[in-house]
This record gives C-alpha cells, sequence and structure tokens, in this order.
C-alpha cells in the first residue's frame, strides 16, 4: 500500500539536481520564446497567402494579444480561472511523468471528473465540495484503468489511454441523453447551477460582486493548495520516492524491493484523481455547462504543455499553469482577426521544444560557457521583458530525464 | 436490402482513411518510431489537398474534363503535404532523440489550429470548413456502365460513394505488403525496429530508414486524411474526429501486419457505420437507452482495450518502437 512516511535524502544528490534544473530552467524559456516566435511568424505568413495582404493586421493581432488579459478585471481574473484546472491537470500530467507513465487521458479523466461533478451537483443536489469530491473519484476509477493495463498486461498507457479517452467521451454522452433531469432546459446543455444547484457553485466570497467579474472563484487556491500537496508527497515520503524510483529505472527499482506494479496503479489513480477534481472546478464555476461534445476537450491535453515546461516539479507547475493560463485567454483578444486556435498553435510550438528541450538546453549552455565573457545572454533578457519567466527556482528533487519518460 | 447496401458502401468508404492510417502507422512502427502525429498528419493532408481542389486547379477545364485526374492530383498534394508534416516529427524523434509521444502530440495539437488559422485567412474569417467541389465520385460511367444498366442496390452499394482513394487504397496495400515481406528494403526497415543496433551492426543505416518509415508514414497519413475528407460529406473539416488516433488502434488490432490490418479497419469501420445507422436499424438492441448510438460508438475502443488485454503475451510490436536510436546502447 502506500507508504506515506517521510524520509530524509542525503544531500549528495542535491548539487546534480541544481545543475539539471539550469538547463531544465534555461530549456523551458526557450521553449517559450521559440514558441511566441514562430507564432508571430506564422501570423506574417498568413498574410502573404490571404487574398488581401495587409501587413499591419498581424502587428495589431500580437498588440491585442499581449494586451487582452489587462483590459479589465474580467479578462485578468480570467487568467487565474483558466489556471486552476490547467495546474491541476498539468499536475496530473507531471505526477505520471515521475513514475515514467505518459498520461495522454487527462482529457477523458478530465471530461469524466467534469460530467460526475454535475451529476452530483444537479442529480444529487450536493453541495460543492462534494460533487468536487465526486469529480476526484471519477477520475480516479477512468485513470486507473491504463495503469492496471500497464500494471497486469504490460500494455503502454498512452494506447489505452487514447483509447478510453474516446470510449470515455461517448459513454459521456450516452449518459447525459440518459439522465433527463440533467438538461431540463436545452437538449445538448446540461441546467445552469445557478438554478439547478447554487450551492454546489464554487464559493467566490462575493468577490464576483465587488470586482465586477464572474471569474473569481475558490478553484485557484484548491489548485495551489493540491499543488503543494504533491510536492510535498512527491519529495518528502517514501511513495513519493519510489514513483520517481519507477520512473528513473523500473526494473532496477523492483529489483531493490519497490512494488513497481502497485506504484504504478495508484500513480494512475491519483494522476487521474487530479484531472478529474480539474473538471469539477472548471464546471463548479457556474460559468460554463457541460455539452454534448464530439471532440475530445482541449484542457486535458494542455496539461501537457504545463508539466513539461515545469519538469514536472509541483511548485513550477503553479507558475507554468499562470502562464500557459496567460495564453488561453489571450486568445479571445484575437477575436475578429484571427482564430483563437493561436493558443493552440503557441503551446503546440512549447510542447514540440519541450520534447526535446532538455538536449537544447544542453546546447545552449554549452555556447554560452564558450562565450563565458560576453555581457549577457539574449534569452534571458527577452523572456524577462515579456514578463514570462516560469519562478522554476531550484528544487530538492531527482530530475527525470526527459527521454526516459515514456518508455 | 436497401439498408444493407447503404452499410455496405459505408463501411467501405469508412475503411479506407483507417486502411490508410494504420498502414501509415505500421510503416512507422516497424522502422521503430511510434507515429502518434497520424491525427494531425491526416488534418494536414487533407487540408492541402482540399486546398488544391477549391483554389489551386485555376483551369476548371481540367476539373470538367478529367475530374478523377484532378483528384488523383489532390491525392499527391496530400500525400505530399502529410510526409513533409511527418518530417518535422521525424527530425525531433530521429535526430533529435526527443519523447516520440510528446513531440507527436504536439504535431496533433499543431495541425487542427493550423487548418482553422490558415482556412480564415485564405477564404473567409469564421469559416473553416472547405467545400469540395461535387464531381470526385467515381460514377459508372469511367467503367462504361450506366446507372440504369445495373439494379438500384448495387449502384447504391458499389457506385454512391466510390472515390479514386478507395482502388489507390488497395494497390497501396498490396504494394505495401510487398514492400515490407517481399523486398530487401521492408527486411532492413523490419530490422530498425526490431533491433536498430544488430540492423547497424550489418550496414543497414538506422538513422535513413527511420526517416523513410516515418516519410512514408506521413504520405500515407496524408491521403488517409484526405480519404476522409471525402468520406465523411465531401467536406474537410479542420479535425478528423480521432481517426488517426482509431488508425493506430486498427493497427494493433491488426497485430503490425497489412492484411490484418485490412480486416481490423473493416471491422472497426462496420462498428462505426452501425453506430451511425443505430437508430434506424430495427434489428440492434437499444437495452432502453436514448441515444444508443453513442453506446456503439464506444465499441471499437473497448474490443481493442480487450483485444491488447487477451493479446499482450503474443503482440508482435516491434520490439524497439519508441527507443530512439543510440548508437553505444547495447
Amino acid at each position: 500500500m502506500i507508504d506515506f512516511k517521510f524520509w530524509k535524502k542525503s544531500s549528495k544528490t542535491d548539487k546534480k539536481d541544481n545543475k539539471d534544473k539550469e538547463y531544465a530552467f534555461l530549456s523551458a524559456v526557450i521553449s517559450i520564446v521559440v514558441g511566441l516566435l514562430v507564432a508571430i511568424m506564422l501570423l506574417f505568413l498568413l498574410e502573404l497567402v490571404a487574398p488581401n495582404s495587409d501587413f499591419s493586421k498581424p502587428i495589431l493581432g500580437i498588440k491585442k494579444y499581449f494586451t487582452y488579459s489587462f483590459t479589465s478585471t474580467s479578462t485578468f481574473f480570467k487568467i487565474f480561472y483558466n489556471a486552476a484546472p490547467l495546474m491541476l491537470t498539468g499536475l496530473a500530467v507531471g505526477f505520471a511523468f515521475k513514475a515514467g507513465l505518459f498520461n495522454i487521458g487527462a482529457t477523458g479523466q478530465y471530461a469524466f471528473g467534469a460530467f460526475f461533478a454535475l451529476v452530483a451537483a444537479i442529480l444529487w443536489q450536493f453541495p460543492w465540495w462534494a460533487a468536487l469530491l465526486v469529480s476526484i473519484v471519477a477520475g480516479a476509477i477512468w485513470g486507473v484503468i491504463p495503469g492496471l493495463f500497464k500494471a497486469f498486461f504490460n500494455i503502454n498507457e498512452v494506447i489505452t489511454s487514447i483509447m478510453l479517452n474516446w470510449a470515455g467521451l461517448y459513454l459521456a454522452n450516452l449518459l447525459f441523453y440518459n439522465l433527463p433531469a440533467m438538461h431540463t432546459v436545452l437538449p445538448n446543455r446540461t441546467d445552469n447551477l445557478a438554478f439547478a444547484n447554487p450551492s454546489a457553485i464554487l464559493p467566490n466570497f462575493g468577490l464576483n460582486q465587488l470586482l465586477n467579474t464572474s471569474y473569481i472563484n475558490i478553484g485557484i487556491i484548491i489548485a495551489i493548495v493540491v499543488a503543494v500537496i504533491i510536492y510535498i508527497v512527491l519529495e518528502k515520503t517514501v511513495f513519493g520516492y519510489e514513483i520517481k524510483a519507477c520512473g528513473a529505472n523500473r526494473n532496477a527499482s523492483l529489483f531493490a524491493g519497490i512494488k513497481t506494479k502497485s506504484t504504478i496503479i495508484f500513480t494512475m489513480l491519483i494522476s487521474g484523481g487530479l484531472a478529474g477534481l480539474a473538471g469539477g472546478i472548471v464546471y463548479l464555476a457556474g460559468t460554463v455547462e457541460f455539452t454534448v461534445e464530439s471532440h475530445l476537450l482541449a484542457m486535458g491535453f494542455n496539461g501537457i504543455p504545463v508539466a513539461l515546461l515545469a519538469y514536472s516539479q509541483p511548485l513550477a507547475i503553479i507558475a507554468t499553469s499562470i502562464f500557459i493560463g496567460f495564453l488561453e485567454s489571450s486568445g479571445s483578444g484575437l477575436q475578429g482577426l484571427y482564430s483563437y486556435e493561436m493558443t493552440s498553435v503557441i503551446l503546440s510550438v512549447i510542447i514540440y521544444f519541450s520534447a526535446f528541450a532538455l538536449i537544447v538546453g544542453h546546447f545552449i549552455k554549452k555556447i554560452l560557457k564558450r562565450r563565458k565573457n560576453s555581457k549577457n545572454d539574449q534569452d534571458n533578457e527577452t523572456s524577462s521583458d515579456l514578463g514570462i519567466v516560469p519562478e522554476a527556482k531550484p528544487r530538492d528533487d531527482e530530475q527525470i530525464d526527459q527521454k526516459e519518460v515514456v518508455e | 436490402m436497401d439498408i444493407v447496401s447503404i452499410l455496405v458502401s459505408k463501411t467501405i468508404v469508412y475503411a479506407i482513411p483507417l486502411l490508410l492510417g494504420a498502414l501509415a502507422g505500421m510503416f512507422s512502427e516497424r522502422s521503430g518510431i511510434i507515429n502518434i502525429a497520424l491525427e494531425g498528419i491526416m488534418v494536414f493532408g487533407s487540408l492541402f489537398a482540399a486546398l488544391f481542389l477549391t483554389r489551386g486547379i485555376t483551369d476548371s477545364t481540367l476539373a470538367a474534363t478529367h475530374p478523377q485526374f484532378v483528384v488523383f492530383l489532390a491525392i499527391l498534394v496530400a500525400g505530399i503535404s502529410g510526409g513533409v508534416y511527418s518530417l518535422i516529427f521525424g527530425f525531433a524523434a530521429i535526430k533529435l532523440k526527443a519523447n516520440q509521444v510528446i513531440s507527436g502530440t504536439a504535431l496533433n495539437i499543431f495541425a487542427p489550429a493550423f487548418a482553422i488559422l490558415l482556412a480564415y485567412s485564405v477564404i473567409s474569417l469564421g469559416v473553416s470548413s472547405i467545400r469540395l467541389p461535387r464531381g470526385i465520385v467515381m460514377s459508372p460511367e469511367i467503367f462504361g456502365l450506366t446507372i440504369d444498366s445495373m439494379p438500384r442496390w448495387v449502384y447504391t452499394m458499389f457506385f454512391s460513394s466510390l472515390y479514386l482513394t478507395t482502388p489507390i487504397s488497395i494497390i497501396i496495400l498490396i504494394i505495401a505488403y510487398i514492400t515490407l515481406y517481399k523486398t530487401k528494403f521492408g527486411l532492413r526497415l523490419r530490422a530498425c525496429g526490431e533491433h536498430p543496433q544488430a540492423a547497424d551492426s550489418v550496414g543497414i543505416k538506422v538513422v535513413r530508414m527511420r526517416y523513410i518509415g516515418v516519410f512514408i508514414s506521413g504520405i500515407l497519413a496524408g491521403i488517409g486524411g484526405f480519404a476522409f475528407a471525402m468520406a465523411n460529406g465531401s467536406n474537410h473539416e479542420p479535425d478528423v474526429l480521432g481517426y488517426g488516433f482509431l488508425a493506430l488502434a486498427v493497427m494493433i488490432f491488426g497485430n503490425w501486419k497489412p492484411f490484418k490490418i485490412l480486416f481490423g479497419a473493416l471491422f472497426f469501420s462496420l462498428f462505426k457505420t452501425i453506430a451511425v445507422f443505430a437508430s434506424t436499424l430495427s434489428f440492434l438492441p437499444s437495452f432502453g437507452l436514448v441515444k444508443v448510438d453513442n453506446l456503439y460508438k464506444t465499441l471499437p475502443y473497448i474490443i481493442t482495450l480487450i483485444v491488447l488485454a487477451f493479446t499482450s503475451k503474443k503482440s508482435r510490436a516491434p520490439k524497439a518502437e519508441g527507443i530512439p536510436y543510440d548508437p553505444g546502447q547495447r
């Protein structure tokens, strides 16, 4: 079973870790800068192929994109409103990464958590905290299945979770249609929580009325608390040590007496629970309703860049999720000029570069060492100008090489 | 009789993108690269083929006189754009030894977003789907037949949604089989997926073989995306509704073997078609549920999971798939 006993780490490993973290931080910054540059380049390239080219349009678009979040309190608080579920899905992905598992099924677990949070809220009239617990359980159940397949049949968790993403989507749709009490007003949309069950809406302590927005709620605080708990579990407990050992080398940890099978299962259970909680937080905010979907929800996938940029470190995930949350809310600023999907372009490039960022980080470091005496390096400058430096301070934990994340 | 012929026709037309996608996955995985980016590559191929058909062909006389030749050109465009796009993935996965699943996911997220942005710029803001021109269906006249000369159900079954991709993908399947099992190249490709170090030791250029594997994969997936666009109501949409992932399932179901993949594609497509027609097929049990089609939609995925669980011991997955090639490793 899970051993939450605290353990003391020797300081010997710390030195090597700090060095790796420098690379990690640098490569995260590079990924972000390149992501933004590619997106900006793409805007100009699109003008080239457009029927009536107008090169002031991309400049206006860029300006709107980066200033949109600061135009009103509503758009500003939307950053944190977006960041809360991103933090949790990022934690879900990152937590699985630590055990060497790639939880690409976070989107399915997120959808399941979201749906059952609403079932609890509307059908069973649960208060918000109980509905959140239901969302955790639902996500965990959907998340543990790939874990079981991995542990008992040694089937790659990526394949099983992809299958479960789609199966879960249709299953949620099926359940939705067969629970008519969930959608008494519109056929394809759950009832608004404000009418169905106001006690299920996440509390905002009256701040929404005060600041004239609907995007403040307790969600971001829950997410940060969860991030700290995950940090403690990973860094200070025996269970966390076992997870990381499992991720670093499964055979070696099995040889050392770690029950790798149960570690995998519990990791996926917790990872699924985190993704499920993310779903609960979004749909219990009272701002969106669950609709019948024919696509996988993007939120689960966006947890991947959050985790990758933070190198799966829980406290760094707090920073990166706020950054990605900023990008997400900025997408709306492009309305009338470009599509909201600009954010997806930036995110995908970030993911792409994160996939080999550690190598790029080492490479850049090498170049920098050669020019040690030159004034300062450009990358750090540009990124701090944009105000997007994730606070990836050195943490005392072990770095899992990205190459080993998925076997 | 009518419903059966519709079912058969739809099953075939939807099996084609799955077949091509799964063969694409097979070529990549046989060379040792897990190509999870199939979904994105399909969107990419479909996008450029659709743009080529609607924007590129300005010479309308060619389109009017030889519509199938234009479709053939569009298939080439789809294949090439898919192949080029897959090289972006290949560069990260092979040259930079990046995590293949993560870089594949990046391509999956990029493609639909790019498709929307490009369509907004080229066509007009807010329009993301591209209507393919009419007349891309292969009419019986091409084969010297007329609609009146055959029974109605024959027409429905074989000609109502017959596209050029259907015969081409059959040819591709046969070529794929021959390439993989009857040529030197195929043997080398498979060696790279099983034990790249051993392949290297006998002089096979693993990196080059893997690039070729990924490139072939991209070509086939690109064509598959175009086939999906034609099957799906002759409309290019900025996504292929999970067919890339389903193709991966078909590939696993078919145990990485071409003809088993064909069987898997037909089987999965049958379930998809049944799901679409679930409300009109009276012989299907509804279990007292509304919108029971959603239940049938889950079946291909659930069946894949069950098959995976039972065959994991016998699975013939390429041994080195997903592992970046490191010449120094034993």
